[in-house]
């Protein structure tokens, strides 16, 4: 009768002990930094999609002979550098490696909204039906990419937290002691200032009516 | 003095916790208009004919394919873009169904001249951003320009529904991904398992007990396990009436979301 007591007693002790241990967040780390990683996935989801969409931009911008050679040069430049530039979920709390990531797609951001502005002016290109296509897609994958962001910041910022207030930090500092904060993306100097664009349209210009086109001004032209 | 003015410094002290709040809550908390249906015209924009017109093929829309497209008049953005206002307003409402996330909005801010087509996760293949960018700048906003907002609102949603259609192989495939998800049971069976267990024991050390006729054991034991069956019931009810919730699909009558959710795919335009 003692023997069996004493059995019952641990099972029991088992079953306290689960729900106990997921109620004082033992789980909770685990599962927010799951959901932190997934979140990051998705980032670099995105980013890969605009780096996907870029060469065809490029493709069609060069394709209507258009005369902006060095902010098109600039985009290629800044892809390559940016998609050289992975960050995995393991370095997510590496400052250097995170800071790296942002500057290079933050570069890239910057090179292509210069070049979307800039070519603005070539009516040729306003009415190629590809490039208006392209352009759409291009200002969806930005508006994703800030979403994914802002969910990437949101799961890393409860991560964090948890990893830093009770009960949850108790496992932080000892079951779970591997864990460590992630960065988050913070607003770059190149997203706070809009882009400042200089029209080169020199001699060598062909389209002639280009530069009395005020982007965004002609509401009527559609 | 203090004592004097202990009441008058508590109220103040309240008067400024409450001043705090209530500057606080504007930034932090969004406010979206209530979902009442499948046409939400904040702004006037519909005749009420018409509204209700959309509001039936919108229904057969959904009854087909199982996708929730929700057409959205806004007097404001307060302040924010229609970008970022449109994936935030279709996840708090959840339009969409959870399993595929197969929700559009369509949105018309006529006050700051804005469109936005706001695609779910689930549509983004079928409804492309160029697809929706090319059904703003042809069928809406040249509407909108003269100020026909209820022929560009109308246009603008049938050619949403014509794309989402086009396939009717795929939209069926789409509808029986719906109808093929088996409502989840609310009730977790593993923690039942669990339960049922632990009641087992409880049981079985009672009867033991009192076969024995051993009453200093029966008080001893037993309140562990009847506490340990109370504690995994509160756990089992509790994640229950979670689940269950995410499940429920609001009231009768009215139209809800299904829990689907928004990434930023669509298009945008102004006027």
């Amino acid at each position: 009768m003692v023997r069996l007591n004493a059995r019952q007693a641990g099972i029991a002790a088992v079953v306290v002990m689960l729900p106990a241990m997921a109620g004082c967040g033992y789980n909770t780390i685990p599962t927010q930094q799951e959901r932190a990683e997934a979140a990051w996935a998705d980032v670099q989801s995105q980013y890969q999609r605009r780096a996907d969409l870029i060469p065809n931009l490029v493709a069609t911008v060069q394709g209507a002979a258009i005369a902006e050679r060095t902010t098109l040069t600039q985009v290629i430049e800044a892809r390559a550098r940016a998609t050289s530039i992975q960050v995995s979920p393991d370095t997510l709390s590496d400052p250097a490696a995170f800071e790296q990531f942002q500057a290079a797609q933050g570069q890239l951001t910057s090179a292509l909204s210069r070049l979307l502005v800039s070519v603005e002016a070539y009516p040729q290109l306003q009415a190629n039906q590809n490039f208006v296509q392209l352009q759409a897609q291009l200002e969806g994958t930005e508006n994703r990419i800030a979403i994914a962001r802002r969910d990437y910041n949101e799961a890393v910022r409860a991560y964090n937290t948890t990893l830093r207030t009770f009960p949850s930090v108790i496992w932080a500092k000892t079951a779970h002691s591997g864990s460590q904060p992630m960065q988050l993306f913070n607003a770059t100097t190149e997203a706070q200032t809009a882009p400042s664009v200089t029209f080169n349209l020199g001699p060598a210009q062909p389209g002639g009516a280009a530069p009395t086109v005020t982007p965004g001004s002609a509401p009527t032209a559609q | 003095m203090i004592q004097l003015g202990a009441p008058a410094l508590r109220q103040a002290f309240a008067a400024l916790l409450l001043a705090i709040c209530f500057l606080s809550t504007p930034v932090a908390a969004q406010t979206f208009p209530e979902l009442s249906g499948r046409v939400v015209d904040q702004a006037g924009l519909l005749e009420p004919a018409s509204e209700a017109a959309l509001t039936d093929r919108l229904a057969a829309l959904e009854a087909e394919t199982g996708d929730q497209l929700v057409v959205v008049t806004l007097d404001t953005l307060q302040d924010y873009e229609i970008e970022d206002y449109g994936y935030r307003l279709g996840r708090a409402w959840g339009i969409g169904q959870s399993e595929n996330n197969s929700g559009v909005l369509l949105i018309v801010a006529p006050n700051e001249r804005k469109v936005r087509i706001e695609v779910g996760y689930g549509l983004e293949p079928i409804l492309t951003d160029a697809f929706a960018s090319h059904v703003i700048q042809t069928q809406m906003l040249p509407a909108f320009r003269d100020g026909e907002f209820q022929s560009g609102i109308v246009a603008g949603s049938d050619s949403i529904m014509a794309q989402l259609r086009l396939d009717p192989v795929e939209a069926a495939a789409r509808a029986a991904e719906v109808a093929a998800q088996p409502a989840r049971p609310d009730f977790p069976f593993g923690a039942g398992i669990i339960v049922a267990l632990v009641f087992g024991f409880v049981l079985i050390g009672l009867i033991r007990a009192s076969s024995a006729g051993g009453k200093r054991r029966r008080g001893r034991v037993s309140p562990v396990l009847v506490w340990a069956a109370a504690d995994m019931l509160n756990h089992a009810t509790r994640s229950g009436s979670r689940s269950s919730g995410s499940i429920f699909r609001g009231g009768g009558s009215g139209f809800s979301g299904g829990g689907g959710s928004f990434g930023g795919g669509g298009a945008s335009g102004g006027w």
